[in-house]
């Protein structure tokens, strides 16, 4: 099932569902970086609250998505990773350098505005958040 | 007693131990008992009958003689009924059926003795002593056949090994589940997640970390963070002794673990030497944000989280005043 890719203002959000195909998350890979340009957007946000398991397809696939999009003109933050996700990621040496990270779609979104607003006023921008 | 380990089926040394009726087997086959084995031991019975009380006698004659052994039997009746304890199961050497009925009982035998405090060498020094005593009666009363009262011999000698690896096995499960349960109690104590401020965690870890409690830290953490909606954790080690680079690569993992759910982490009371250790080790903790102290920690969190904690006035004026 495709994985759908919401519009908000300048952000696009996209949920993705408990179990997506390799297929799926190529094309949503394919999708994003598409309508970032088509959409002028400035912040990506991708929900993985519903998966349970993220392999080593899934994370990198994740991964050039938010460089893809860096390149593009827009910040990723990936939002929702579970505690027991997290926890099997990291035993399993997989990475996700290189891409934002917050708790859930609040946080992801309260992240991407205080980044986008601080990339605005380049002199005061040390009221960001503790996310590099 | 076999009766009793009968009648309750509900707790079995044999299956606790893992002990089924393959690995009694594949102990027997070891010690290279054969049904003819069994056959010798088990004529040994009437005199076995005959002997007992002589024997354990004499074994007990024998073990008074050691000042710690005589202060444990101190009372009579202990003595007594430790005797006649000793006496079933010496006659139950020679009853003739070597299954898993034997087996537990031997097993609850060894698991009641490593309760009391009964060392192995006890243990030991009574099986010596009955394979001397029960010998030479063998001999005795087979002196016209040498050659079976020896083949009689060495088959109790084999059930009496059976019996001692039984014995030390039970010692060994024994001790493991003490050490297991103390394991447990100790992880119990284990680390609390404390919440200092709205979206503020504190780790303070105290102790030794091995695998085992890495794990369950990174666990209770991430659970804490998303509970809490924590965005950063500060994880002071000033409590631990060492650190090696399996639990520098932990630190590493749960740091990294906590940024995958969006929380910064902050490593704080690196002692001297840890510093030490891990840079004489080429261990970089590279990535993570190190703070000196658990104070310097809170502080440089604060600042990530916008807040601004201003003293107000001397202390003095904090007391609350009147009206």
């Amino acid at each position: 099932m495709a994985v759908p890719i919401l519009r908000q203002g300048d952000v696009l959000i996209a949920s993705i569902q408990s179990a997506p195909t390799d297929e799926d998350l190529r094309l949503l890979q394919e999708t994003l970086v598409e309508r970032i340009g088509r959409y002028r957007t400035r912040g990506v946000v991708i929900d993985v609250t519903l998966m349970d398991v993220m392999d080593s397809y899934a994370c990198r696939t994740l991964r050039s998505v938010g460089q893809m999009a860096r390149l593009r003109g827009a910040e990723t933050v990936l939002v929702g990773i579970q505690p027991d996700v997290a926890f099997s990621m990291v035993q399993l040496g997989l990475r996700m350098e290189g891409v934002h990270t917050a708790l859930d779609l609040d946080a992801g979104l309260s992240l991407l505005r205080a980044r986008l607003a601080s990339r605005q006023r380049p002199s005061g921008g040390d009221g960001a958040p503790p996310h590099q | 007693m076999a009766r009793s380990s009968r009648d309750r089926p509900a707790h079995s040394y044999a299956a606790e131990m893992g002990m089924g009726r393959e690995e009694i087997q594949r102990r027997k086959e070891w010690l290279e008992i054969t049904p003819q084995d069994e056959e010798r031991i088990r004529s040994l019975h009437t005199l076995a009958h005959e002997y007992a009380d002589e024997v354990i006698d004499d074994l007990y004659r024998h073990f008074l003689t050691f000042p710690e052994v005589a202060d444990f039997f101190k009372e009579t009746s202990v003595l007594d009924h430790v005797k006649a304890m000793q006496r079933d199961y010496f006659v139950r050497l020679t009853g003739g059926n070597y299954d898993d009925a034997y087996v537990e009982e031997r097993l609850k035998i060894g698991a009641v003795h490593e309760r009391v405090g009964v060392d192995v060498k006890w243990y030991l020094g009574a099986y010596n002593h009955y394979i001397r005593f029960v010998g030479a009666k063998i001999f005795e009363s087979m002196e016209d056949r040498p050659e079976e009262a020896l083949a009689t011999y060495f088959a109790l000698q084999k059930l009496i090994y059976l019996d001692i690896g039984l014995a030390i096995d039970t010692y060994v499960f024994q001790r493991e589940r003490t050490i297991r349960m103390q394991q447990e109690a100790i992880r119990e104590l284990s680390t609390p997640v404390l919440q200092v401020r709205e979206g503020l965690l504190i780790l303070p870890i105290v102790g030794a970390i091995d695998s085992q409690r890495a794990l369950q830290l990174t666990e209770a953490l991430l659970a804490s963070i998303a509970r809490t909606r924590a965005r950063v954790v500060v994880i002071d080690i000033t409590g631990v002794p060492a650190v090696d680079s399996l639990v520098a690569n932990h630190l590493v993992q749960t740091v990294e673990a906590a940024r995958l759910m969006g929380a910064t982490a902050i490593l704080t009371g690196i002692s001297p030497e840890i510093a030490q250790t891990l840079v004489t080790l080429g261990l970089s903790l590279g990535q993570m944000r190190t703070v000196g102290d658990l104070q310097g920690g809170i502080e440089e969190a604060e600042r990530l989280l916008g807040y601004r904690v201003t003293k107000v006035g001397r202390p003095e004026d904090s007391y609350p005043a009147d009206g």
